[in-house]
């Protein structure tokens, strides 16, 4: 089964231009496809080859190739493989399509992609905030976001050694522990 | 008899009101909330509503070291951890292109069945108390602790063990561990007659979860619905059999379905997916004494580690359903991206809303613990 997996796939995607596939292991099989061809190239792995549990949608940010890297995961309960589609798009406008269509679980992927990297896709149901609803900075999963300078901008640092204590400690109270005490 | 400046109230419209079902309320697993729309007691309209728990996990992976977030991932789910680090560590492994050694995949095993065992006793402890039968909620969380207690002698954690490490695990198994580990099992599957007696075969429970929350297998495999909600639809797929990672595919064990699809059906795959943990790890009990060997291979100095550049999707059977994990490398001391797919983003979203439409009132809170939905999950 697993042997035939390249064969078969390449039977059955060789319709579609400027795609490349590569087998990574026995169930596993990574797909390098432009961005306009995605979406059909699912609808074939659905439609034609059982591919009908999309696992997840992932997001990555190459900041210095301006591009968003979306890997689509599928896995058909059938011939029990992995199919991971790889495609990219411009960070900016950072727009591309739902497949809500084909597979509804996308719904919550995309939504949490455009709440965390700033993808809008087009003709997804519901683009709403989901997790950061009081959140009005810019996407934080972006690469350019930091995280430590946000804290730094709009937090102040406890302060676990206060002035209180030190005059405390000077005077010979307080909770001091001498080195020699801790034990560990 | 009425005041002289009485004046009738205008009535609504309808009997229709809105509902805020937590974040703080006892019908919740976790801090979440769901907020919906009713007329009466049935719901006409029901909206997820997370982020309680947030806490930004993927985005401080990326600024952390890779060792440094085996301390970090387990967080993600509270009740079945041992699942996270060990897929993480798979994620790593397969990256690096290490080559894990035999017994540190039978520890590996042991371990993530021990976890499944003391999440379902959670899972259905929380549905017994959902439906009012606290005795079975009190049961559960007492023998999920003895369980901790050997979690605790293995790994020295009772909860988040931070045990696993990419390579193999962190120590051996102490000396005479198998035995009481042997005998948690004797104690545990004595106990599931009562559990049956108590719980599963009652009728103030099974009347009142029976059609509760009931989905086709057409609908689970539309909505992405995984683990024991999917089996409980009928359908036979678990990723340890099928896409399995580890030694599963060297372990005997069933996978119980049932057809019910509805509340009852998903506690009874658990009920069953007891027994076959218990088996696996009777297996494990026998096979490890003989499997010789270290149980970690040699990895660079963990502090100044440059996994090399490559990007995996390993899979594993949480006992809520399929977790993955999305990890980037581009060759530094840190991952650049990782990206953590919980069972529950399906199930306490998209799958709760939709089961929950029609539902009474009073079924929210069964339909929520049914499904096993880990909240923590869905915000990361």
């Amino acid at each position: 089964m697993s042997k035939d997996l390249n064969i078969w796939l390449d039977d059955l995607l060789g319709d579609i231009e400027n795609i490349q596939f590569k087998r990574k292991s026995s169930r596993r099989v990574r797909v390098d496809v432009g961005s306009e061809a995605l979406p059909a190239l699912l609808e074939l792995l659905q439609g034609r080859a059982s591919y009908v549990h999309l696992s997840a949608i992932s997001c990555v940010d190459w900041i210095e190739d301006e591009e968003f890297e979306l890997v689509y995961h599928v896995w058909s309960y059938e011939t029990r493989s992995l199919v991971s589609a790889h495609t990219r798009i411009p960070r900016e406008p950072g727009v591309y399509l739902s497949i809500y269509d084909l597979y509804q679980p996308a719904a919550f992927f995309e939504r949490d992609i455009h709440e965390m990297f700033g993808v809008f896709f087009e003709g997804s149901p519901d683009m709403e905030k989901f997790i950061l609803t009081e959140w009005d900075g810019p996407p934080p999963m972006r690469k350019e976001f930091d995280s430590e300078a946000f804290v730094n901008q709009h937090f102040e640092w406890e302060q676990y050694h206060p002035q209180w204590l030190k005059d405390l400690e000077e005077e010979g109270g307080g909770v001091t522990t001498r080195p020699e005490d801790i034990r560990l | 008899m009425r005041p002289e400046n009485y004046q009738a109230r205008s009535q609504p419209p309808s009997n229709e009101f809105e509902l805020n079902f937590g974040p703080n309320h006892p019908g919740i697993e976790g801090n979440y909330a769901f907020r919906v729309k009713l007329n009466g007691d049935q719901v006409l309209e029901a909206r997820a509503d997370a982020g309680y728990l947030h806490r930004g996990f993927e985005k401080l992976m990326e600024g952390r070291l890779w060792i440094q977030n085996i301390a970090l991932v387990p967080r993600i789910c509270v009740p079945d951890p041992v699942p996270m680090e060990v897929c993480y560590s798979l994620a790593i492994e397969e990256i690096g292109g290490l080559e894990v050694p035999e017994r540190a995949k039978w520890i590996r095993v042991m371990q993530l069945e021990m976890s499944r065992l003391a999440a379902h006793l959670f899972a259905f402890g929380g549905h017994a108390a959902t439906t009012g039968m606290y005795t079975t909620m009190f049961w559960g969380v007492a023998d999920r602790d003895l369980i901790l207690d050997r979690f605790e002698e293995l790994t020295g954690g009772r909860v988040y063990s931070i045990y696993n490490i990419p390579g193999g695990v962190r120590r051996d198994v102490p000396e005479g561990f198998l035995d009481r580990l042997s005998s948690l099992l004797d104690y545990l599957e004595s106990r599931l007659p009562d559990y049956d007696n108590l719980f599963f075969t009652n009728q103030v429970f099974v009347k009142r979860a029976r059609g509760v929350g009931a989905m086709t297998q057409e609908q689970a495999l539309k909505w992405g619905v995984t683990g024991p909600n999917l089996r409980a639809t009928g359908l036979e797929f678990d990723v340890r059999r099928d896409d399995p990672y580890l030694v599963y595919d060297q372990l005997d064990f069933e996978i119980p379905t049932e057809s019910g699809g509805d509340a009852l059906a998903r506690n009874l795959v658990r009920r069953a997916e007891l027994k076959q943990s218990i088996r696996i790890l009777r297996q494990v009990i026998e096979r490890l004494p003989s499997i010789e060997g270290p149980i970690r291979c040699p990895i660079p100095n963990p502090l100044a580690w440059n996994v090399p550049a490559g990007e995996a999707y390993t899979r594993v059977e949480s006992s809520k359903g399929e977790l993955a994990y999305y990890v980037v490398s581009t060759g530094g001391d840190k991952p650049y991206r990782v990206h953590v797919r919980g069972p529950s983003s399906m199930h306490a979203v998209q799958v709760l809303e939709k089961l929950a439409l029609g539902a009474r009132l009073e079924d929210i809170a069964q339909i929520m613990f049914s499904l096993d939905a880990c909240p923590p999950e869905v915000d990361r």
